[in-house]
């Protein structure tokens, strides 16, 4: 039985399948959206088709059961198959013999022997320039019989898939980490107010916080085509009331405080306040600025007549925003009528002797604060770091060997050549025939 | 200069390269190689004229930013990635068939904004999400993932051609299969890259590295693709039919996590 898990999980041929599979069943949770209310969901699909996904969690797929087993699979795979692989990577790496091995010119994957009839010096001089070329410059040892060089360049390329297969751990360990031990949610906060309690995303509830967030203001900037320039919050970190440090987020600026990440997300406008409305005297012809609350009365200059605004609408029928102005004079029934702002049609409102413009209001803005932790972080980067690493060793560097023998005696010497290389062999190979092609034409001179 | 006028001068030479190509291939003469090499060559330069001189106009708007920043740009740049992959493997790979399809690959992305009429091709400001050190670093490793890519599905779809119905034009089919192997172990890894500086751009943006937006999990589709295709030839040895078909599937992924996402499911990155 574990033998057989074991071959299992020493296949390369599960990774592919997995892999495949991985891809295959991830397409489902980027057709069907991710982690909205039952409800929702309710309404989207038939009875029938909401169960079926409902029991494969569909609904939050990379979180489900079944996809943090494969993930769990693959984790196994890859421990699995790059422990098979340790032992000859370091037998590849480690040091060479000292002795070379004869049989090596008769089983190593790129063989060439060939004659010469030149003087010893003159083969050995050759033979030092056709391993510098293809490989570095080489060792020589002298055997009583024969001679040899040896040289290796890059052996630890070999490292590189092996620093690839770790960092996918690291990465996937750092997932889970963060999925285990952080939180990610957001927090709505209004201008001057302040809160500590985070709603995790994806259903999961709230989170207190060991600390109140202050949100201290909240500013949007738009370029002048009406596309969003920048999303600021200026906010303070409270404790027991008392100021703890200040910060400003932006979008891509996010403010971290005790390992929690705080980033722009969205905002909102909570509410209006402070409105100023122009009154107009027609019979004097002054002007005065009521500064205004909703419901809150205010006497009109010069008359015994009150005003008072009871509704605001940010758009009223496509004319802007607008006000509920009621005006109240003794002895008559009240009046109401809607009030716009400066340099729109219809903006002054003649009532009797006054005449009413919504001059400016304040906005109230609420800012979305998306608040995370996610202890995984650095073994992630880590893994990132790692595995450009090891794509960079395996790609850029190839681990050469080369043996080079001259035996035989004076006027028929034999040159044999055995070399391996871990990619690019059939360039290598092209490159070796040249050089001793070149040899070959040297000698004929 | 007007950076658009430039890149249509660019669509224009882009289709003369790949005709020269063609020409050369089919009547097999040697002399007409150059010509081919020269007129991509000078398709290159101009392009990336253009590309600075928007990015120098979107400064004198006061908007300045890098031209990587909307579907147009994106557009430009994916062709212009293809010719830059081509020239830097056109040493390793001598075959004007290589350079055949890259240059029709780049005529085709370039023509498709005039074609369509509906891409903006207007400098636009940037949004607030978009002004990140990381835009450059991983739209270029992005955009030369793709291109390396779009390659490979062209030599694949040529090797199964080349099995199917043994034109003589055509390379050897183990050629074929060298260059879409070749082509997608180097776009793998810049696939990677493109994943890794979108994941320390998300986490900046967002407060999370990874978070299962459709972008993010269509590059993870891609990747997971590649990723059978490169295991499948180097530890099992597959080679042929059935690695072309892999290629195939990867490159329509690729599309879709170019243009799908944006266009037939929703997500954060609804800009491109």
């Amino acid at each position: 039985m574990i033998k057989k898990l074991h071959k299992l999980f020493s296949s390369v041929k599960l990774a592919i399948f997995l892999f495949l599979f991985l891809a295959a069943t991830s397409i489902l949770g980027t057709i069907i959206q991710q982690g909205l209310s039952m409800e929702r969901y309710k309404a989207l699909y038939s009875p029938g088709v909401f169960s079926v996904l409902k029991l494969f969690n569909i609904f939050n797929m990379y979180h489900s059961w079944w996809f943090t087993t494969l993930l769990i699979l693959l984790s196994i795979n890859i421990i699995v198959c790059t422990f098979k692989q340790v032992p000859r990577i370091i037998r590849l790496i480690s040091p060479e013999k000292k002795e070379v091995d004869d049989s090596i010119f008769k089983s190593s994957q790129i063989r060439k022997t060939f004659q010469s009839q030149k003087r010893l010096s003159d083969i050995e001089r050759q033979a030092e320039i056709i391993i510098k070329s293809l490989v570095g410059t080489p060792v020589k040892m002298v055997r009583d019989d024969a001679i040899y060089f040896q040289a290796e360049k890059g052996k630890y390329s070999r490292l590189g898939m092996i620093f690839v297969h770790i960092s996918i751990l690291l990465i996937l360990a750092g997932g889970l980490t963060g999925t285990i031990l952080g939180f990610n949610g957001q927090m709505n906060i209004v201008e001057g107010e302040k809160s500590d309690t985070v709603t995790l995303f994806g259903g999961e509830g709230t989170k207190k916080l060991d600390f109140d967030v202050r949100c201290d203001d909240f500013t949007v900037e738009f370029y002048e085509t009406g596309m969003p320039k920048e999303y600021k919050t200026d906010l303070t970190i409270m404790n027991d009331g008392k100021k703890v440090v200040s910060g400003t987020i932006r979008v891509n600026h996010p403010f971290i405080y005790q390992g929690l990440k705080f980033c722009q997300a969205t905002y909102g406008i909570a509410g209006v306040s402070d409105f100023k409305v122009v009154t107009k005297n027609n019979g004097t012809g002054d002007e005065t600025v009521l500064k205004l609350n909703m419901m809150k009365k205010v006497s009109l200059p010069g008359s015994n007549a009150s005003f008072a605004i009871a509704r605001f609408v940010t758009d009223h029928g496509g004319m802007g925003p607008a006000v509920l102005g009621v005006l109240l004079e003794p002895g008559k029934a009240h009046d109401i009528f809607w009030i716009f702002q400066n340099g729109r049609n219809l903006n002054q409102q003649q009532k009797g002797y006054f005449a009413f413009t919504l001059q400016d209001f304040s906005r109230l803005y609420y800012t979305g604060i998306q608040v995370s932790k996610d202890p995984g972080v650095p073994l992630v980067w880590i893994g990132f770091c790692l595995i450009m690493m090891g794509f960079i060793l395996s790609l850029f560097f190839t681990h050469k060997r080369i043996w080079l023998r001259i035996s035989g005696s004076q006027d028929k010497y034999e040159i044999s050549i055995a070399a391996s290389v871990s990619k690019n062999r059939k360039s290598f190979e092209e490159q070796l025939a040249g050089l001793t092609r070149e040899a070959a034409v040297e000698q004929t001179k | 200069m007007n950076d658009t006028f430039l890149i249509s001068i660019v669509t224009f030479i882009y289709f003369s390269a790949a005709f020269v190509f063609l020409i050369s291939i089919v009547f097999n003469k040697k002399s007409v190689d150059k010509w081919a090499l020269i007129i991509t060559v000078a398709g290159l330069i101009l392009q990336t004229s253009a590309i600075i001189i928007r990015w120098i106009h979107s400064y004198q708007l006061g908007i300045g930013h890098a031209p990587l920043s909307n579907f147009y740009e994106s557009l430009v740049f994916f062709s212009w990635s293809i010719i830059f992959v081509y020239l830097i493997m056109r040493k390793r790979y001598q075959n004007n068939l290589f350079g055949l399809l890259s240059a029709f690959f780049a005529f085709l992305i370039l023509a498709y904004p005039s074609l369509s009429g509906k891409v903006n091709c207007a400098i636009q400001p940037l949004i607030p999400a978009l002004q990140s050190n990381w835009l450059i670093s991983h739209v270029i490793s992005s955009f030369l993932a793709y291109a390396c890519f779009a390659i490979a599905f062209g030599t694949s779809v040529l090797y199964l051609l080349k099995i199917k119905m043994k034109p003589s034009m055509l390379p050897d089919a183990p050629f074929l299969d060298e260059v879409t192997y070749k082509m997608i172990s180097i776009g793998f890894v810049l696939l990677t890259l493109g994943i890794i500086t979108g994941a320390a751009w998300a986490d900046r943006a967002w407060g999370r590295y990874w978070g299962w937006d459709p972008k993010e999990t269509w590059s993870l589709i891609t990747w997971l693709i590649y990723g059978a295709f490169l295991h499948a030839r180097l530890a099992r040895g597959w080679r042929g039919v059935k690695m072309s078909l892999v290629s195939i599937i990867g490159f329509i992924a690729v599309i879709f996590t170019y243009l799908g996402v944006n266009y037939v499911l929703s997500g954060l990155h609804s800009y491109l």
